[in-house]
């Protein structure tokens, strides 16, 4: 093995298929890459070194008995520190969960060990998988590997950061407001919100029972094909997630997007305060899909503040539930950013919180009339590159309305992907959002722009990690 | 938001606020507030609320 990135999973599952690869030597690489770039990343609040190797001696042995599980089996992969994983500590980054070890695996981390895969560490957060960057925690606030003064965005930090520097080619995220699409444009990697019911969250800290969706963030969306089909479908243990067939994610890949319908949400980029940089580049994804083959028209959303209304009112409301308890008996043990966003809860009345949910009805309903017209939207997900990490909003009032949590509202799946770079070198991002459950579609889209637009050929280079 | 009202959500939440924090805190609300006037708007009866209760956990949608 080299000491660059891990390959895609899609090349090591071929490799290892081939007897090319060795499962032990790809999971040294990953806990090598991860040690070494642990003091300029803090990407990682648990490397998992002994049960990694393990678990890779174990994947070998399978596979060379002809006991091979599938395609992943034999790959490393990390999960935001907000999963269980039955022995290991589960802190959602937070002084409150130091000690609070995990006594079964969340139901996403049962089905990626029964793949085959390695687990080789846990990720840093935001708190609770909310707040934001913070420096008054027991572990330090995760760094962009494009330039490790930016921001990764959040809540799924670690992940974003993982991924970007090819530490491992999957982390598992969550999203209740754009907490893996975030990260995902950040840092230059794809980042899928499922549709909200698609993939099990019992096992995994809740943030907002009915906002939080989990899912991966990988470097191509080949990867990410490749990890939906091992983690979507039904749990019953998990009361929002609903009973519907799982397709073939990989295959669809294969279809191109000849005759399908584009919307192009550009009007909504006003609404988000879209930078001039981050618009053009979605002008030219727009183009570059038509060239393709797919008719792109242009759509319009509802107002940004309807939407943000029903995410924060939804979002706040529920939190502040969760967390209630521990911010009355010991709110110095949560980050102040941490603590006064949870507290906005407090402020929101039972007509606010039921009104919010009616609104939202009403806004998801207007999002599937578009796809009466259209097959996926595109959207932006950022308003431009990562800002500075010590320059972040760490006030208890966002200042800038976020792009992302829309979709966390109408419950629609929505993947974020590079589509360009800043002039200061870091990454822009797309949305590509598609109908409820249509996951598939979505991924359809996004593999053909990816493999036409090629920005996942240029990584963060370990000069620009200062090594 | 007033500063009576802030203090009376305070204290029926049974919240603590550092005093250096505490402004800070009431613009933050008072902008959060100004944000989710447009659940004012009325709404017609039939819009009834996303999170209705489901009692068939797993059931097919």
């Amino acid at each position: 093995m080299s000491a660059g990135p891990l390959p895609t999973l899609a090349e090591a599952g071929r490799k290892i298929a081939a007897g090319e690869l060795s499962p032990v030597a790809l999971t040294e690489a990953a806990l090598a890459r991860a040690e070494a770039l642990q003091p300029k990343l803090d990407a990682f609040i648990e490397i998992t070194g002994e049960r990694a190797r393990a678990a890779a001696r174990r994947a070998e042995r399978e596979i060379a008995g002809g006991r091979r599980r599938g395609p992943l089996h034999g790959i490393p992969y990390s999960l935001k520190d907000i999963y269980d994983a039955a022995g290991l500590r589960t802190t959602a980054h937070s002084r409150l969960l130091l000690d609070n070890i995990a006594t079964a695996d969340a139901a996403t981390t049962a089905r990626l060990e029964a793949a085959g895969m390695i687990l080789v560490g846990k990720l840093a957060t935001h708190e609770f998988a909310t707040g934001g960057p913070a420096f008054d925690l027991p572990f330090p606030p995760a760094r962009n590997p494009w330039n490790t003064a930016h921001f990764t965005g959040g809540s799924s930090s670690g992940s974003g950061a993982a991924v970007a520097a090819g530490i491992v080619s999957l982390a598992m995220g969550s999203d209740t407001g754009g907490s893996i699409r975030l990260p995902a444009a950040y840092c230059g990697t794809v980042g899928l919100k499922p549709t909200y019911g698609r993939v099990s969250r019992r096992g995994v800290a809740p943030l907002c029972y009915s906002l939080d969706t989990t899912g991966p963030l990988t470097w191509t969306v080949e990867d990410c094909a490749l990890a939906m089909q091992e983690l979507a479908g039904h749990d019953p243990l998990d009361p929002g997630s609903a009973d519907l067939p799982v397709p073939d994610y990989r295959a669809a890949l294969r279809d191109g997007i000849k005759g399908l319908r584009i919307g192009y949400c550009r009007a909504f980029n006003r609404d988000g305060d879209v930078g001039t940089e981050q618009m053009a580049a979605l002008d030219q994804a727009a183009q570059l899909l038509a060239k393709l083959g797919a008719e792109v028209a242009e759509v319009a959303l509802p107002p940004n503040a309807q939407f943000q209304a029903c995410a924060r009112t939804i979002s706040h409301s529920e939190s502040f539930a969760i967390h209630a308890a521990d911010l009355q008996k010991r709110p110095e043990l949560y980050a102040r950013v941490t603590r006064e966003r949870l507290m906005l809860g407090a402020f929101v009345t039972a007509r606010q919180y039921v009104q919010a949910q009616r609104l939202r009805r009403i806004l998801t309903r207007k999002v599937d009339a578009l796809f009466e017209t259209c097959d996926v939207l595109l959207t932006a997900v950022i308003p431009g590159p990562a800002p500075v990490l010590e320059e972040t909003d760490d006030g208890p009032w966002r200042r800038q309305q976020p792009l992302a949590s829309v979709f966390n509202v109408t419950g629609h799946p929505a993947m974020a992907q590079p589509c360009g770079f800043a002039a200061n070198g870091l990454p822009l991002s797309a949305q590509l959002v598609g109908r409820a459950f249509d996951e598939a579609t979505v991924l359809r889209v996004g593999r053909a722009y990816e493999q036409e637009a090629g920005w996942t050929g240029k990584r963060p280079t370990l000069a620009t990690l200062g090594s | 938001m007033d500063e009576h009202e802030f203090t009376a959500a305070l204290r029926r939440a049974g919240l603590t606020i550092p005093e250096e924090r505490r402004e800070i805190m009431r613009d933050a609300v008072t902008r959060f507030q100004e944000l989710l006037k447009v659940l004012d708007d009325p709404l017609a009866y039939e819009d009834e609320p996303a999170a209705l209760p489901r009692y068939d956990a797993g059931a097919k949608r």
